[in-house]
């Protein structure tokens, strides 16, 4: 299996080998700059083709193995998510609750329809709830009135189909798409942080994912189209200068909190004493960078809404992304939250040459496929006689 | 945009299970098609086991049901009933059978075939021996035997000289059931050492130039032919010469050099031109292994050779073509 994540910034493969039906081994790698994908959303169809064929074909060579199917991280400002609850009274005649009333309350949960032209995600379950308590699981216990809630993550389905058909392109099937917040905030947090509640905050090029955990479960996921790239765009404005060399000054001097108080502290605009190069207020950088972060995070606190309640999110902020990068930015999360912050540290399976945030996603998508692996609990797509021919004949 | 969009409307609340995931081949890459197309390969190639194992199925049902006696004789083979001899040469079955020496009711499957072939080629005259089972009882020896292109005489093991046969390989041997008549007519080899290897002898050095010699002789000129009693290679190893004795002329000198053919044509001219003179000479010898001259000597003192007026041997040389001048 492959894990794959097209990104505004790069597009990243990762390739694992279940071995022993259990065990997923990862066995390549291929990264490429991504083209032709904007906020996520892919908006040139041949460009991105290119640019992720070629990671794939990359991570391909580097595995000595042949891609059968795909994990996909889908992330974008297109896609939104609504909460849906269901009741139903326990049928039995001593209250005991049976698999048929927890079928049919899932059922009426996500029976909820969506507008035309919109498919479903990711359709995720929040507790149980038996007479107003909380359950893990509710069979056979004894009550009257049985609720379940579920978050339903969906997208507009010509865009969800572009970045499958840019997969589909390398004659690959998606098995799974996994919501790009999901994938990182599994990775980064542990089942106790998520038990305590905790708010992983996934800032890439060009769009920021959230999901907040309480009690272990999800409570709320989300997906801004602001993120480092705004950040580069408002270098470029306020100090005058091209794109590229704004994002230049992000990398090498640009924090997420003022540290230089002094006016007169100055940076070379390209260091190399070209013709054009000059010096620019180091102050500047930082008060433009610091300012964009915390409106960003700002931002993120709002879309949460009463969601978000830093009592119930006893493990603080996880941040994750390329612009996690930016020094100081566990103190503007600290400060805009209020809560203690800190930046995602992947497992101790991840190779060293993976632990960058900026690849916090596609790690996570890929947990997800070796999750899969363990609990055989994601259901294949319904395939033709002859697919699944050709797939037993590539597993011999 | 992508060219594979459905614009068709949608139902609502569709999982994004339900998007066909078929990318149309002018939508995908290079590497799409080439994974395609191997895909497509593998599902050929799959399909073809599978036919291949069922028609194996289905015609092993078939002979279970109507011929069961002959799979069981396929995998049960039965003794060795009868020993077939194809050949293209003149050994006989019963030399075959000799030669083979199988066991008495032996089984078919348990015949060690290389074993045989081999005692087959332990003779010289055999080139070629292959032996197949054609089931249920018969053992099919099909040979290539070796065509003599001489004679040598050699002693037995108890010194009693015997005539042996040598092909063009060099390859001497006895010359089983060989017509008389046409052995006959093979010329003698001379000025060769046979060297003794194990029941036989080594094959003969330069015979492939004897061999093209006398079939040369043989179809270009065979009065000439007819003539010759012996072919010495006395002097092949030293001076590139085979010395041939005919029944008129005692030694005539070919270069394995020159073309054999051409020098078969001057040998030719030399004894036409001596049989067109009033008084026939006796040649003695005739060399034609000198490139542009063909020295003869005749029979005689040299005071009778000194009498009689010289004769003059013409050999018209072909009008040479003219170099292309660059």
């Amino acid at each position: 299996m492959a894990a794959v994540e097209i990104g505004t910034g790069k597009i990243a493969v990762l390739v694992g080998e279940i071995t022993r039906g259990r065990s997923l081994n990862l066995i390549g790698v291929g990264v490429a700059p991504s083209r032709g994908v904007l906020k996520g959303e892919v908006v040139d169809y041949k460009a991105a083709c290119e640019a992720t064929h070629h990671a794939l074909e990359t991570a391909e060579k580097r595995a000595g193995a042949r891609i059968e199917e795909v994990w996909l991280a889908q992330t974008g400002a297109h896609l939104d998510a609504f909460y849906n609850e269901a009741s139903v009274n326990v049928k039995s005649a001593d209250n005991t609750v049976t698999a048929l009333d927890i079928a049919s309350v899932c059922a009426l949960a996500k029976e909820k329809e969506l507008p035309a032209g919109r498919s479903r995600i990711h359709e995720i379950r929040r507790p149980f709830r038996l007479d107003g308590r909380a359950v893990p699981d509710p069979e056979h216990l004894t009550g009257r009135r049985l609720e379940v809630g579920y978050w339903i993550v969906h997208g507009p389905e010509s865009k969800i189909s572009d970045n499958i058909h840019v997969v589909g392109g390398y004659h690959l099937e998606v098995r799974e798409l996994v919501l790009a917040s999901l994938a990182s905030g599994s990775l980064l947090t542990s089942a106790e942080e998520r038990a305590q509640g905790v708010l992983v905050i996934d800032i890439g090029k060009g769009v920021t994912d959230y999901v907040l955990y309480r009690a272990g479960h999800v409570l709320v996921t989300g997906t801004l189209p602001v993120a480092g790239d705004h950040l580069t765009n408002d270098l470029s404005i306020g100090l005058r200068v091209t794109p590229a060399q704004a994002e230049m000054l992000k990398l090498r001097h640009a924090r997420a909190t003022t540290l230089t108080r002094d006016k007169t502290d100055k940076v070379w605009l390209n260091g190399d004493a070209s013709f054009g190069d000059r010096q620019l207020p180091k102050m500047a950088i930082e008060t433009i960078a610091s300012a964009r972060i915390l409106e960003l995070l700002e931002v993120v606190r709002q879309k949460l809404g009463p969601a978000f309640v830093p009592e119930h999110c006893g493990a603080g902020v996880v941040l994750a992304g390329g612009t996690a990068k930016l020094p100081g930015i566990e103190d503007a999360a600290a400060r805009v939250f209020g809560l203690p912050a800190r930046g995602g540290e992947p497992p101790g399976w991840v190779k060293d040459e993976l632990k960058d945030p900026m690849f916090s996603t596609v790690l996570g998508v890929f947990q997800f496929g070796l999750r899969a692996a363990h609990e055989h609990t994601v259901p294949r797509r319904k395939t033709g006689l002859l697919s699944n021919l050709t797939k037993i004949f590539a597993a011999s | 945009m992508n060219p594979v969009a459905d614009n068709s409307p949608l139902p609502p609340g569709r999982s994004w299970r339900h998007i066909r995931q078929e990318v149309k081949p002018l939508a995908m890459s290079r590497q799409g098609r080439r994974r395609q197309l191997a895909a497509w390969l593998k599902v050929g190639a799959l399909a073809a086991f599978v036919v291949g194992s069922g028609w194996g199925v289905y015609a092993f049902a078939r002979s279970w049901a109507t011929d069961r006696a002959a799979l069981a004789t396929a995998v049960h083979s039965e003794p060795v009933r009868e020993v077939v001899l194809i050949t293209d040469g003149v050994l006989t079955r019963d030399w075959t059978v000799q030669r083979l020496a199988l066991p008495k009711a032996a089984s078919l499957m348990v015949l060690d075939l290389p074993a045989l072939r081999d005692r087959l080629l332990a003779s010289g005259q055999v080139r070629v021996a292959v032996l197949t089972r054609d089931f249920p009882d018969t053992l099919v020896v099909t040979l290539q035997e070796r065509t003599p292109v001489a004679r040598v005489q050699a002693a037995d093991s108890q010194g009693v000289a015997k005539q042996l046969l040598v092909a063009k390989d060099g390859v001497v041997y006895d010359g089983i059931n060989c017509d008389r008549e046409m052995l006959a007519r093979l010329p003698w080899l001379d000025g060769i050492r046979l060297v003794k290897s194990g029941n036989g002898f080594e094959p003969v050095a330069g015979m492939a130039e004897v061999s093209a010699l006398l079939s040369t002789a043989q179809l270009q000129a065979p009065h000439l032919y007819r003539e010759w009693l012996i072919v010495s290679l006395a002097r092949l190893a030293g001076r590139d010469e085979i010395v041939v004795k005919a029944q008129e002329v005692p030694e005539i000198v070919f270069s394995r050099k020159r073309d054999f053919y051409k020098q078969i044509a001057q040998l030719d001219s030399v004894i036409d031109a001596a049989h067109r003179l009033e008084t026939v000479p006796a040649l003695l010898s005739v060399n034609l292994a000198l490139e542009g001259q063909v020295p003869v000597r005749l029979q005689g003192t040299p005071d009778e050779l000194a009498a009689t007026p010289a004769p003059v041997f013409s050999i018209q040389p072909l009008p040479r073509k003219t170099k292309r001048d660059f």
